[in-house]
């Protein structure tokens, strides 16, 4: 496969995995909109901003609110992380970034799976914002959460299980996981602030990630702080668990190499390992409050490394410096 | 100008015929055409709304799929559905014959004068052709004198234009570069055959499905040494008007699509990067013009291409599909001499006729179109796509004045030939039946043994009422083109 048709399923994967993403998010705190409270509303806004790590639309006051960020209203802050263009990281911007992808491999890439991509970008590129955000703003953005359904129930049902699919979903899976380690490192971090851990309960976490309701099957609906953060790092079965994301992505790497699992493993594959050890080994704060952060915050940086090895072994044949360092 | 109506009742009802123009569909007495009844009189009964849904799912199928052309300006550019006719143009295969037979034989002698002009010249020497307007034509390629190509096939793959007006079909132009529009042949079948299923079947029409892979075979045919040739497309991206066509060969032939960044010269081979290190390309049917396929032999700004390119193509260790220098022959104002070509290389009459063309690099031609530029339309001889020509008739007095003004500094520069009447076809416009006129480029395919001409083409169509314009950049669509078994 061209070295720059597999770096374009890669990132089709990124842009897909950072799509959910960011509408799952937005979900969590539209959902919230219609009975939380004013400052609850506010710290729900800087914590998506922050998890995203973009800076909030608006200016930040002075004096003793100096660090308290004024916002405007709801629909302005959905919007930015919605429609607007100039935001690279926006649902618009990334989609048009997935379908610019897609258009690059539109030679390897099956039709339905090209058809579904193309038609979510015109869906979004058409959509009357406006009329959007003053009828059913929750709805928009389920809308894009089931487009991206669809698309995932596509790709997996037409596309054969070769390199090309190998690389989008190494994508799809670096990008998770990196995603992941900072959304909860970002979580143990508010439950340190006292009045952001009032607003964000571990059972808002888990409804993000998808996983309140696993969470109630196995333990209860009285959500613990130490269950909630070993379901969301370890549990093999749960696919927006770490765990689960780190172990597809050994899986992939193990296609994509061309020695398969012999020894000695390609760069990326032997940071992958690493990066599972990590996981599986690591200190996630679930009992130890004192560097859980600290933690997820590694693992974000692992799976940055993860991404240049990847690029530097199958994309420009650079020398592999990441694990060195 | 007596105009009658083609039919009564249904969509036909505002259908007029003008004995100046060919009707693809009715004959001059008003009645519809032999290969032409059955289609007729199943439109006939269709109400405009059952049309109208028709050519709406068209028109989403195309969309869905990204079916597009880029139309660039100086701010984006910007993608397009190129608009679709659901009303299919019949030929009678013995009409098919006949375009078959005029086709191979305009490829066959072009490609002998191609190899001609970049070997001995015989034909410029015996004046066939005038030495001073192929060497003084940009597209001649010098780098190309005397390189021996594979099975001395220049061109392998052509488009050639050909309009018909009351005296038959006549060749308007040979595309011999990069000549495009065939995926847009084979999505307007596919839509068509969907929207027409059992209309379809009942006309028997020749299958033009089997492109892509003659396409392949054509192109792995120049290669005989090998037994499993890299073939692969290159393409200047996504940007480029006919990136779809790219993307979509290359998947139809399941092979790669290149970009200029994918390839590299090593050992005096071109080879392109993949995940498990550089492979090798033995065929390359490239998209982009020859300016841009190698900065170190010719654009030395040019990013599409690959830096030895050229050397990888001399050396005998690429085939390039189309050759560098192909242009020489398509030019405007070698079109002219064509028929001579034919004749001499071949001592055939030719099979289909030239149009009229008047040369204004020559005194009679340059004054014959400045005294009648009201009557015709001047085209520059480089241009493509409509662009930077004047139709006489439809320009103001101070737009021929300007034009004059431009083609007596540059004769050279110019053609001029009548204003076609260009035949017409049935398109559904605006809810009813109308006429729009029509062209049609078939492709060939010049293998090393054998030439393939598809039995189908892309069928162009002047969206707007009166237009004689059938190019997509400037309001054109198509419609799918049915050539009827005998």
């Amino acid at each position: 496969m061209l070295a720059r048709v597999a770096a374009e399923f890669y990132w089709l994967g990124r842009y897909v995995e950072r799509i959910e993403h960011t509408a799952r998010l937005l979900r969590f705190q539209l959902d919230r909109l219609a009975d939380r409270p004013a400052d609850e509303l506010t710290l729900g806004w800087q914590a998506v901003y922050r998890i995203l790590g973009q800076p909030p639309v608006g200016k930040t006051a002075s004096g003793d609110d100096a660090e308290t960020v004024v916002m405007p209203d709801a629909y302005t802050l959905a919007g930015g992380l919605v429609e607007e263009r100039a935001n690279p990281d926006s649902l618009l911007s990334c989609w048009e970034h997935g379908r610019e992808n897609g258009q690059r491999v539109r030679a390897q890439l099956p039709l339905p799976v090209w058809t579904c991509l193309n038609q979510g970008y015109l869906w979004i590129r058409d959509c009357d914002f406006s009329a959007a955000w003053s009828e059913a703003p929750a709805a928009l953005v389920n809308e894009a959460i089931d487009r991206l359904r669809l698309f995932a129930g596509v790709v997996d049902a037409a596309m054969p299980r070769d390199e090309a699919w190998r690389f989008l979903e190494l994508g799809r899976f670096i990008e998770r996981v990196q995603h992941q380690s900072v959304l909860l490192a970002s979580w143990v971090e508010f439950s340190r602030e006292e009045h952001a851990a009032n607003a964000l309960s571990w059972a808002d976490l888990l409804r993000v990630c998808g996983a309140y309701e696993v969470y109630c099957r196995r333990h209860s609906t009285n959500v613990d702080r130490t269950e909630a953060l070993n379901l969301l790092t370890r549990d093999p079965e749960l696919p927006r668990s770490l765990r689960f994301a780190v172990h597809r992505i050994e899986d992939l790497l193990t296609g994509i190499d061309p020695v398969g699992a012999r020894y000695p493993l390609a760069p990326p594959h032997r940071m992958a390992l690493r990066l599972t050890a990590a996981v599986e080994m690591g200190n996630n704060g679930g009992s130890d409050e004192t560097d859980a952060g600290g933690f997820f915050r590694s693992l974000e940086d692992e799976s940055r490394t993860l991404h240049h090895l990847t690029m530097a072994a199958y994309v420009t044949h650079s020398p592999p410096q990441g694990l060195a360092k | 100008m007596s105009q009658r109506r083609a039919s009564e009742g249904g969509v036909f009802t505002d259908y007029d015929l003008d004995p100046n123009y060919y009707d693809e569909m009715f004959g001059t007495d008003g009645s519809a055409r032999q290969a032409c009844k059955r289609l007729n009189a199943a439109l006939a009964e269709l109400a405009p709304e059952d049309l109208t849904r028709l050519q709406e799912g068209v028109y989403r199928h195309f969309l869905h799929e990204g079916i597009t052309f880029t139309v660039l300006d100086a701010e984006r550019a910007t993608e397009q559905i190129i608009p679709i006719d659901c009303v299919p143009r019949v030929l009678t295969g013995a009409e098919w014959e006949h375009i078959e037979r005029g086709l191979k034989q305009r490829l066959t002698a072009l490609n002998l004068f191609l190899k001609d002009v970049y070997h001995d010249g015989r034909c410029l020497r015996d004046k066939v052709v005038p030495i001073d307007l192929v060497l003084g034509c940009p597209q001649y390629r010098m780098e190309m004198r005397g390189l021996k190509v594979p099975h001395d096939v220049y061109v392998a793959v052509c488009g050639t234009d050909i309009v018909r007006t009351n005296d038959g079909f006549a060749v308007l132009e040979d595309n011999l570069r990069v000549p495009s529009g065939v995926s847009y042949m084979l999505a307007c079948r596919n839509a068509i055959k969907d929207a027409f299923p059992r209309l379809y079947r009942a006309h028997r029409v020749r299958e033009v499905a089997d492109y892509a892979e003659r396409l392949y075979s054509t192109l792995a045919s120049l290669r005989p040494s090998l037994q499993d040739p890299q073939v692969a497309i290159l393409t200047p991206g996504i940007h480029n008007s006919a990136y779809y066509e790219h993307a979509f060969l290359a998947g139809e032939m399941g092979i790669h699509l290149v970009e200029g960044q994918d390839l590299v010269l090593r050992d005096g081979a071109l080879h392109m990067r993949t995940t498990a290190g550089l492979r090798r390309v033995d065929v390359l049917y490239r998209r982009i013009d020859d300016d841009y396929l190698d900065p170190v032999m010719f654009r030395g700004e040019s990013v599409l291409g690959a830096a030895g390119l050229f050397h990888a193509y001399r050396t005998g260790n690429l085939v390039l599909a189309n050759a560098p220098g192909t242009g020489v022959a398509d030019d405007k104002s070698l079109y002219s001499y064509v028929p001579a070509i034919i004749r001499y290389f071949l001592g055939e009459e030719p099979v289909l006729a030239n149009v009229e063309t008047h040369l204004c690099r020559e005194p009679d031609g340059l004054a014959y179109t400045l005294e009648h530029l009201e009557e015709l339309v001047v085209k520059e001889v480089g241009g493509a796509g409509g662009y930077g020509m004047l139709v006489g008739p439809h320009a103001s007095a101070e737009e021929r004045a300007t034009y004059a003004e431009r083609v007596r500094a540059d004769p050279a520069n110019f053609i001029s030939q009548p204003v076609l009447a260009l035949s017409r076809a049935p398109c559904f416009v605006g809810g009813a039946i109308e006429p729009r006129h029509v062209d049609l480029r078939p492709f060939v395919l010049q293998g090393r043994d054998e030439q393939h001409v598809v039995p189908g083409g892309l069928c162009r169509v002047a969206l707007r009422r009166g237009s004689l314009v059938v190019n997509s950049s400037q309001g054109g669509g198509c419609k799918d083109l049915w050539i009827l078994e005998d």
